[in-house]
């Protein structure tokens, strides 16, 4: 076990904690530009296509080429995360930042930041110290502040991703989305106790302890819906993996994680028909897709 | 480093503050680094460890608190999850399942807890794990109990 987790992150820290945004290319691929990619070292520094998916399963699964193929009609670009077991929460972070960034959406900037105050109250009514989450708000807080421009604090799209590359950033902001999971998980219990039933035999609040707040431990439906719940924002995962429909035509699913609003529609996001948010999963592993 | 500090230095006034709240917890930080602490905790009623007085260090990362703090005994005691000879623990929450929401404080409970739950199923000191084991429940509490009488009994007089 000991052996398997050091591998893993040897392989993770080839990436880094984010890639870069890669436009897709025209398909079908020559085989020789796919090769090209294959190089080592590639992954690491190269701007990379959404193509570059298909060449890593060039060998692989037809079922996962033709997927790759639809993929491209409807998405120009993918950003790869590393997979350190944080790839879910630092892809939502990275893509609900940049999409502030690049809308400048006072109105959601405040709609979040009240979700959030409810997510503090939340973890205090649940006996939380406040010590022990609160430096983790103040960075995220501080984060959505400075995407938006206009103040002397403002940051770029490059510095963006220059701190979502620093882990004493980007690994605080990871921990603040867990924290605001674990808190919304145990806040509805008994919501979430069937679902987390099916995947471990832990209780709601050993599921927390042990598969939520602790770093490096990995997302299921059960945390996408939590974080999608308290912060009111809607995501969409798109799954890239070897199933087919029966009727032997292919097609990509995708699932969107449409928040609750509890009565109460100012809770979420606008966009639930279409969730600003869109990562794509690979049994395993969570990246950042963008629409064309 | 300057995050880990200020978490730490919130952590020392909490237990200023809360100082009578656990008074099966004493916990100090050192008068000169703030990295290091050392606590003593009173050994868990109807265990063989009743009584006893331990002594743990503390050895706190600048990644704290996203990495754990390195945590030992430097009382010897007799405990499946706890080498005899460095003092080492074996507890889940000081390694892979470790969160910020831990604080040096709930790590002293977790570990008393540990202390009354022994887990002889991945043990560090293999005599007292197999004694567990083989169900010689009577045998493991005598030789828990002459080392709390040995090593972490306050000295009379």
């Amino acid at each position: 076990m000991q052996q398997h987790s050091d591998i893993r992150d040897a392989e993770a820290h080839k990436l880094p904690f984010l890639g870069d945004k890669a436009p897709a290319l025209p398909f079908p691929l020559s085989i020789c530009f796919v090769s090209s990619l294959l190089l080592p070292n590639s992954s690491l520094s190269l701007q990379e296509p959404l193509s570059a998916l298909a060449a890593e399963y060039q060998s692989g699964s037809p079922i996962l080429l033709q997927k790759i193929k639809l993929l491209s009609d409807q998405y120009a670009a993918i950003r790869r995360t590393r997979g350190d077991g944080n790839c879910f929460f630092r892809s939502f972070m990275f893509a609900y930042l940049e999409h502030i960034l690049q809308t400048q959406d006072r109105t959601e900037v405040d709609r979040v930041k009240l979700n959030v105050e409810e997510c503090r109250k939340t973890l205090q009514s649940l006996g939380y110290a406040d010590f022990t989450f609160e430096d983790f708000f103040a960075l995220f807080l501080e984060q959505l502040d400075n995407a938006l421009q206009g103040n002397d604090d403002s940051i770029s799209h490059e510095e963006l991703v220059t701190r979502s590359r620093d882990q004493s950033v980007s690994d605080y902001i990871v921990m603040f989305f867990r924290f605001v999971t674990s808190g919304e998980i145990r806040k509805r219990s008994a919501f979430f106790e069937p679902f987390i039933l099916g995947l471990t035999n832990a209780t709601v609040e050993q599921f927390c302890k042990s598969s939520v707040e602790p770093m490096g431990e990995e997302s299921d439906h059960v945390h996408i819906t939590a974080l999608s719940d308290a912060l009111g924002v809607p995501i969409r995962v798109v799954y890239l993996d070897r199933s087919s429909c029966d009727t032997g035509e292919v097609a990509v699913n995708h699932h969107d994680f449409v928040p609750a609003s509890d009565g109460n529609p100012a809770k979420v996001a606008e966009g639930t028909t279409k969730p600003f948010v869109t990562l794509l999963y690979r049994p395993g592993h969570y990246d950042i897709l963008y629409p064309k | 480093m300057q995050a880990s500090r200020a978490r730490l230095f919130k952590e020392y006034k909490e237990v200023q503050r809360e100082k009578s709240a656990d008074p099966d917890i004493q916990l100090v930080c050192d008068d000169s680094n703030i990295f290091k602490w050392t606590a003593l905790i009173k050994g868990p009623s109807e265990t063989p460890f009743d009584g006893g007085v331990f002594q743990l260090a503390f050895a706190v990362p600048e990644q704290y608190p996203l990495q754990p703090p390195q945590v030992r005994f430097l009382t010897k005691i007799f405990h499946p999850n706890v080498h005899f000879k460095t003092g080492e623990i074996c507890l889940d929450i000081l390694k892979n399942a470790w969160s910020p929401a831990w604080t040096l404080q709930s790590v002293c409970r977790a570990i008393i807890a540990l202390m009354a739950h022994p887990e002889p199923d991945s043990p560090l000191n293999c005599d007292s794990g197999n004694l567990l084991r083989s169900g010689d429940v009577r045998g493991y509490q005598s030789m828990a109990r002459m080392y709390t009488r040995l090593a972490a009994s306050p000295k009379k007089g």
